[in-house]
């Protein structure tokens, strides 16, 4: 019974929320205006899909942000250069997955808390951002490069959102239907119990920050085509937006619960918020109190749960 | 200040825990200045009738009655504010604040008081008195995380006295003590008798219980079995009351043949834990292993199994080297722990039972990359079937269920990976006794499949009705290999306690064993 109501509350939600931006405010429903909801959510939703992965492991993940920056003027470089779209966009998953590597491998190596590792990397990956472009945005990529920001498939789907559609199936498939992903919520809820059975932790939680981390640059490499620059200040406050959806979508903060579905609701709602507030001319100081305090609404929710859980274990 | 009613009184108390009745109907009285003993199985309910008492649980029917007066306890508050305390088996201490800052906790004396400054001299020096006056011998201004694990148990116990008002629980205090500071115990339970509290005491050594009981409860899966004056019943009676059979029904006879040799250890060694440990294991045996808390068993099939490796020394399985840093070799080469502790190293709580059962062997469940989960629920009711497991649902959260069904879980968690040497590192410990009676069942049949078991308890009957061998431990030795079948738990204890000038540590080792000693 309270399961079912912990699977579908952020479901409601959000269907709630669209009904009542939608009766305050009939634009909301128009096709251009739900696209544009799509291209805004899609990088969130993309790196959230890996953040989901991660959490739900009993992981965090700070530096996405700024991963996504430096894996944007990687890719940005890379195009500027002559190098065709699907290279340039290559380079920015590769960067990315090379960071979250780094994340992963220091985090099981040196037996830091990857709240702590990837707190240091935030600051490392947005330097290394700044450094190498010398503060400044790189540009001269081909214009073809923003058909996969702005670009629509037959001229009606926009193309993150197909990005997006992709990368759900497949880390859905990932998480519910393969020993990966059976190993990914056992290390999260109790990971002395999963080395016990003979899981070998410190390998999957590397593949899950790796995965995290490729996810996070092939958003990068969408944000840059956006821009149409690479941007080494770009994600700025992504990585708190992240966790949020994956927490809204009842993903816990300590591991062992999450799912794909709640992950792309929380990004939703979060969107939606944004949108609406932005149609009903609510300013944008608003906003940020309204999503505040959605997010702490979701944590006392998932907490209230786990006390439940626990009274009834004993 | 005699009153006719009881200093406590608890009526019917009934609790139950997502549909299971953990306790039914239980009542209990203890009158002031007297010692009321509470002893049943793990499982039988002592613990949540104590947590019930004590406002942690709400009852779901019963009323709880201080000399006369029925009271309701919401919160752990509320039952200290009647002057109800309880020293919990788990410390409660505060690791980082000192003996008396922990014994004073939420009641520290002030000086000046419209500013609430803790005055510390005036704390540490009542403290240290108080200390004195129980004969306990700890520093007022030691941090508790310097302490050992007796002295914590006795800042605990100073700590609860001051609590108490009328009622003090205290439940398996000894546990840690020696049998120096267990006198100094028990001197303090007669000056608290004598100041009229009323004591519940929990524990299962019989020994002790004898030397302080006044009054005798019995419980067995959640009913009071027996009530009474202390003394009514022979310490055999009492066993017979709490497991509501006899041994030799619990035993189940088993017919092996024994094979050769699966499980090969030389040597092995981890400084501090255990020391140049050899022995084998063959297909179709069940291996004992016996020792006081402290000896070195548990690190040494964790050792076994790689979760914490050894320093030196070889594991053999089938004949071939094992070198394991990681368990995921072990369990690779066909190796499994049933862990001592099964909520830290054995189950996901928050997870369904089926895939607790599968964790070890999703392999087995796999075609290609995908997982076949129909498969994995067919598995699931397959040992869920074969081993009673209770509620039969495979997506039932494995953190809701009882000890000896969780317990079950993880064994079958084992037998699913077909795993071929077992180490079963107290097997049946917080489990019912019918469930134990299943465990046995089910690792008789293992070994009439030609899997070989090393059995870890601190059950001597368990080993005694259990193993072919008993390999007794000390202090990280192998001192000797018993047939089991000739020796006694005497035999066993002498071997696993004696050491020049250690007889006290005999003495609580046979009280500590005299429970189960049947005849």
């Amino acid at each position: 019974m309270s399961d079912w109501i912990k699977r579908f509350l952020p479901f409601v939600s959000l269907l709630a929320l669209c009904v009542v931006i939608a009766v305050l405010e009939p634009r909301f429903l128009s096709a251009a205006n739900l696209a544009s909801v799509a291209r805004q959510t899609a990088v969130i939703t993309i790196i959230a899909m890996g953040m989901t992965l991660v959490m739900v492991s009993g992981g965090i993940d700070l530096s996405v942000g700024s991963m996504m920056a430096l894996a944007g003027v990687v890719g940005a470089f890379a195009l500027a250069n002559g190098a065709p779209v699907v290279a340039g966009v290559a380079a920015s998953v590769l960067a990315g997955a090379a960071c979250g590597l780094l994340n992963g491998g220091a985090i099981t190596a040196l037996r830091i808390p990857p709240f702590i590792v990837t707190l240091g990397a935030m600051g490392v990956y947005r330097g290394v951002a700044l450094l190498i472009t010398d503060g400044k945005a790189v540009v001269g990529l081909p214009p073809r490069f923003g058909y996969l920001a702005e670009g629509n498939l037959f001229g009606l789907v926009p193309v993150p959102l197909l990005v997006v559609v992709l990368v759900a199936l497949a880390t859905q498939f990932l998480l519910v239907s393969t020993r990966t992903g059976r190993y990914c919520y056992a290390i999260g809820s109790n990971v002395e119990a999963a080395r016990y059975a003979g899981v070998r932790v410190a390998h999957y939680r590397i593949i899950f920050f790796v995965l995290l981390g490729a996810l996070t640059g092939l958003a990068g490499a969408i944000e840059s085509a956006r821009l149409v620059t690479g941007q080494p200040t770009a994600g700025e406050g992504y990585e708190l937006r992240v966790i949020a959806a994956v927490v809204i979508g009842g993903g816990s903060l300590s591991g062992g619960q999450g799912s794909v579905a709640g992950t792309i609701i929380g990004a939703l709602i979060m969107g939606v918020l944004a949108n609406g507030a932005n149609l009903l001319g609510i300013s944008s100081f608003t906003q940020q109190i309204v999503i505040g305090a959605v997010i702490v609404l979701a944590v006392t929710f998932d907490a209230f749960q786990r006390r439940r859980l626990e009274t009834a274990a004993l | 200040m005699a009153s006719l009613a009881p200093a406590l009184e608890m009526r019917g108390m009934t609790k139950l825990f997502a549909g299971n009745t953990v306790l039914n109907g239980v009542s209990l009285s203890a009158a002031a200045g007297e010692v009321c003993a509470l002893v049943g199985e793990n499982g039988a309910g002592k613990s949540t009738l104590m947590k019930v008492l004590a406002g942690v649980h709400q009852p779901d029917a019963g009323e709880i009655l201080l000399d006369g007066q029925t009271v309701r306890f919401h919160r752990p508050a509320d039952a200290l504010a009647h002057g109800v305390a309880m020293i919990y088996q788990e410390l409660s201490l505060a690791p980082h604040l000192t003996v008396a800052e922990n014994i004073f906790l939420g009641r520290e004396p002030i000086s000046f008081a419209p500013l609430g400054i803790v005055d510390r001299r005036e704390m540490n020096k009542r403290a240290g008195r108080m200390l004195a006056g129980y004969g306990f011998k700890i520093d007022p201004r030691a941090p508790v995380s310097r302490l050992s694990a007796a002295n914590r148990q006795l800042v605990e116990i100073a700590r609860a006295t001051l609590e108490a008002k009328r009622v003090l629980v205290m439940d398996e205090p000894t546990s840690s003590l020696t049998a120096h500071e267990t006198e100094e115990l028990f001197r303090l339970i007669r000056d608290l008798k004598a100041r009229g509290l009323a004591i519940i005491y929990i524990s299962h050594r019989l020994e002790e219980l004898k030397r302080i009981a006044d009054r005798l409860t019995i419980l067995r899966d959640g009913q009071v079995v027996y009530a009474g004056v202390w003394g009514e019943l022979s310490h055999a009676e009492i066993i017979r009351h709490m497991a509501g059979r006899e041994l030799k029904e619990i035993f189940p006879a088993r017919q092996t043949q024994k094979g050769a040799v699966r499980l090969r250890v030389e040597h092995l060694t981890r400084a501090g834990k255990f020391a140049d440990v050899s022995f084998e294991a063959r297909a179709g045996e069940v291996v004992g292993i016996a020792g006081l808390a402290g000896a070195g068993r548990t690190e040494l099939v964790e050792a076994i199994f790689g979760a914490v490796p050894a320093d030196s020394g070889e594991i053999h399985l089938d004949g071939a080297r094992l070198n394991v840093r990681q368990p995921d070799r072990a369990v690779a080469r066909g190796l499994g722990l049933l862990t001592e502790d099964r909520k830290r190293t054995g189950l996901c709580l928050n997870l369904p039972l089926a895939r607790n059962l599968t964790l070890a062997n999703l392999r087995a469940l796999v075609r290609g990359w995908r997982l076949e989960r129909r498969r994995e629920r067919e598995a699931a009711r397959e040992y869920i079937e074969r081993l009673h497991i209770r509620p039969p649902d495979p997506d039932k959260t494995v953190g809701r269920l009882s000890g000896g069904n969780q317990q079950k879980v993880l064994l079958a968690r084992w037998l699913f990976a077909a795993s071929q040497v077992f180490l079963l590192d107290e097997p049946t410990r917080g489990v019912d006794v019918a469930a134990r009676i299943e465990i046995y069942r089910a690792i008789n049949k293992l070994t009439e499949a030609g899997a070989a078991v090393v059995m870890v308890s601190s059950d001597l009957p368990e080993l005694l009705g259990m193993a072919d061998r008993i390999l007794v431990m000390r202090r990280g030795r192998l001192v000797v290999e018993l047939d089991a079948r000739q020796t006694t738990q005497e035999e066993i204890l002498r071997y696993a306690a004696v050491e020049e000038g250690a007889q006290a540590e005999l003495e609580v080792a046979v009280q500590h064993f005299e429970l189960t000693s049947h005849s």
